[in-house]
């Protein structure tokens, strides 16, 4: 058989080797987590096992090529277990990493309409175990500790002034970007996941067009809405959503006007749902609804292109 | 977007060179005095010229039909990463490029001459010092930067439609090498019988620009720098990393040879995945173009909608997005059988 051109390769070698950096990268958000719970990175890296043990079980049962330690899923894995609380016990996020793998992940390689697995575990977590999910550290009297604190700012209406207006009202200052955050025990560094976000768009790992897109939408609507913008748009755990989640390459649309309308449509839907309903994990919602217009959004961008070039003659 | 690719092994000090191996040809004719446009392309008939950019479209047609055309380019771009021979020909060879180009402003009567390059200040200030009476524009030193509706982007500001021929937007692009055979025939009286090239093989650190006579079988090439060819282990690839093909040892050199590379079979060879849609191709194509959904259509034989033939029309087959693919699909391939579908 006969090598065809191009000889050369260049970029992003495999999925596999993204799916490597991605999880390197989440290693040093999680350091900063251990001050809080220190056996998590442990629990992490167990769960990432189990999460490649479950491909292997299932490459093992619809006889497709076996892959022993394959990535992707480990990576999906890792995110389910770092999006929800250390105190969650073993059997939901093994029912949750099996769902998301061996139903949504694996069974719709190649498809047009690809799910974010991590989310979809996630959502299954949210549906069947709601009081682990929301089991965010020990509340006293008169802290309310949570990834975000959105029931406040929807409750507390009260008038700001400009400074506050732009940065927050609840202690939300600039300190809150290289302080200790209560969340997730992978969104308590703030400053350092957007430090990694910048590096992975640099260095072409992850598309940079869908996180920001979603993070500006995401602050427009949130000011449209009465609320703190940057104190938003700065909060662990939009910026962990954006950094780990969103920039998913596999279940956004592929082309780039397609990447940023997606983001858009995260970013107000997130805002919308935050604002108007009263379910606490919005991004979860907005990145499936994402996701659903992924085949659309792409197919829209190829016509319009093809129009495009038809126009200019 | 265009990508920078780096080379490690083309980067080197004096990568400018040039050498010639092989007996020099003889004077057959004597050289051209007077330039006068109506028979000036039955001359280049004469002299067998072929575009040696790699084309090998026909030169006096392209004369004939560019007669009117108010400015003509010097593609010099040279983007294919790991060649250097446009280059080399740009700084060893100027008396007869510059003739050539003389020649050709004056038998279609264009009133400015440019000359592309590699945006390379050193570069820039050798070429300044032969080719003082032309324009100069650096280009990005990307792939795929040197193609001529990339070039003409540049130049006018839009991207020229397809089947819109340069000419028809009054630019002829001219390729350097060609124009090096033009005046290698009007000073000296010799048709196009030699072919300036790069030889390299990595793996062992060999790099040269070589002239070589058309015709000469590869083995011939190689034997004469006694290079370690193995069959089993190396694979000869014609024309440069990114739009060559595979040859044998037997075939010859041709006229629209740009570069003989040996690469190591395993590096080259690759094993198609399925499409994990990162869209890497769509960020990666010059024009904006939507590869994998076009090879999607080609598959599926739904050829027939307006916006497939515009993008497919538009494609000039890089094959950038087959060398960003983390998968490892053979898109160009596809994306040249979908050329036939139009």
């Amino acid at each position: 058989m006969s090598i065809n051109a191009p000889f050369l390769r260049i970029g992003i070698r495999s999925s596999g080797m993204a799916s490597w950096a991605m999880l390197m990268l989440m290693v040093p958000c999680t350091i900063y987590s251990i001050l809080y719970h220190s056996p998590f990175i442990f629990q992490l890296i167990g769960y990432a096992l189990l999460g490649m043990l479950a491909e292997a079980v299932f490459t093992l049962v619809v006889k497709r090529k076996r892959r022993l330690l394959n990535m992707g899923s480990g990576l999906t894995a890792a995110l389910i277990a770092a999006s929800v609380p250390p105190s969650m016990p073993f059997l939901p996020m093994l029912f949750a990493i099996l769902i998301a793998i061996c139903m949504v992940k694996l069974p719709m390689v190649g498809l047009p309409l690809r799910f974010n697995a991590a989310m979809a575990g996630r959502l299954f977590l949210m549906m069947v175990y709601p009081s682990q999910v929301v089991n965010w550290g020990t509340p006293s009297a008169d802290v309310i500790s949570c990834a975000t604190p959105q029931e406040l700012y929807k409750w507390e209406k009260t008038p700001l002034e400009y400074a506050e207006w732009l940065f927050g009202t609840i202690g939300g200052k600039w300190e809150d970007l290289y302080l200790l955050v209560p969340g997730s025990p992978c969104e308590t560094f703030p400053l350092l996941m957007l430090l990694l976000g910048i590096l992975l768009c640099w260095k072409g790992i992850s598309p940079w067009r869908t996180p920001a897109a979603f993070l500006l939408s995401f602050g427009v609507t949130t000011a449209l809405f009465g609320n703190a913008p940057l104190y938003n748009m700065l909060s662990a755990a939009t910026l962990f959503s954006a950094l780990f989640i969103i920039s998913d390459p596999v279940s956004t649309p592929m082309s780039k006007s397609g990447k940023i309308a997606c983001g858009i449509i995260i970013g107000v839907s997130n805002a919308m749902i935050r604002n108007y309903t009263f379910y606490t994990e919005a991004i979860v919602y907005a990145v499936l609804i994402g996701n659903l217009c992924a085949p659309l959004l792409d197919r829209i961008a190829f016509s319009a292109q093809g129009w495009n070039l038809n126009r200019r003659v | 977007m265009l990508r920078r690719i780096k080379i490690d092994w083309a980067d080197l000090p004096n990568a400018q060179t040039l050498e010639t191996p092989f007996p020099k040809p003889e004077r057959i004719y004597p050289g051209l005095d007077e330039i006068d446009p109506e028979t000036f392309s039955d001359f280049l008939d004469e002299i067998g010229l072929v575009g040696m950019g790699g084309s090998g479209f026909p030169t006096s047609e392209k004369i004939r039909a560019g007669l009117g055309a108010h400015t003509l380019v010097m593609n010099g771009v040279e983007c294919e990463p790991g060649i250097t021979i446009d280059q080399s020909v740009l700084i060893h060879e100027s008396l007869w490029v510059a003739a050539g180009a003389n020649a050709c402003a004056k038998a279609i009567g264009a009133t400015r001459v440019v000359l592309a390059v590699k945006d390379d200040a050193d570069f820039i200030i050798e070429l300044q010092k032969r080719y003082g009476e032309f324009d100069i524009i650096p280009f990005p030193n990307r792939y795929p930067a040197g193609a001529e509706k990339l070039i003409l982007k540049k130049l006018t500001g839009t991207i020229p439609p397809p089947g819109v021929r340069p000419y028809q937007l009054g630019y002829l692009v001219q390729n350097v090498v060609s124009l090096r055979a033009i005046g290698r025939a009007i000073i000296d009286g010799i048709p196009v019988v030699e072919r300036p090239l790069t030889l390299a093989m990595p793996s062992t650190g060999f790099y040269k620009n070589i002239i070589v006579p058309v015709g000469l079988s590869i083995r011939e090439v190689l034997d004469t720098y006694k290079l370690p060819y193995d069959p089993s282990m190396h694979l000869i690839a014609d024309s440069g990393l990114m739009m060559g093909h595979e040859v044998g040892l037997e075939e010859s050199i041709e006229k629209t040879t740009l570069s003989i590379l040996i690469l190591n079979r395993d590096t080259a060879g690759r094993e198609e995945r399925p499409c994990i849609r990162c869209g890497a191709c769509n960020t990666a194509c010059p024009l904006g173009l939507h590869p994998f959904s076009l090879v999607d259509l080609i598959k599926k034989e739904k050829t027939k909608s307006p916006a497939f033939k515009a993008q497919m029309n538009e494609c000039f087959l890089c094959g950038v997005c087959s060398a960003v693919c983390p998968s490892d699909i053979p898109l160009v391939n596809t994306l040249a059988e979908g050329k036939k579908c139009l």
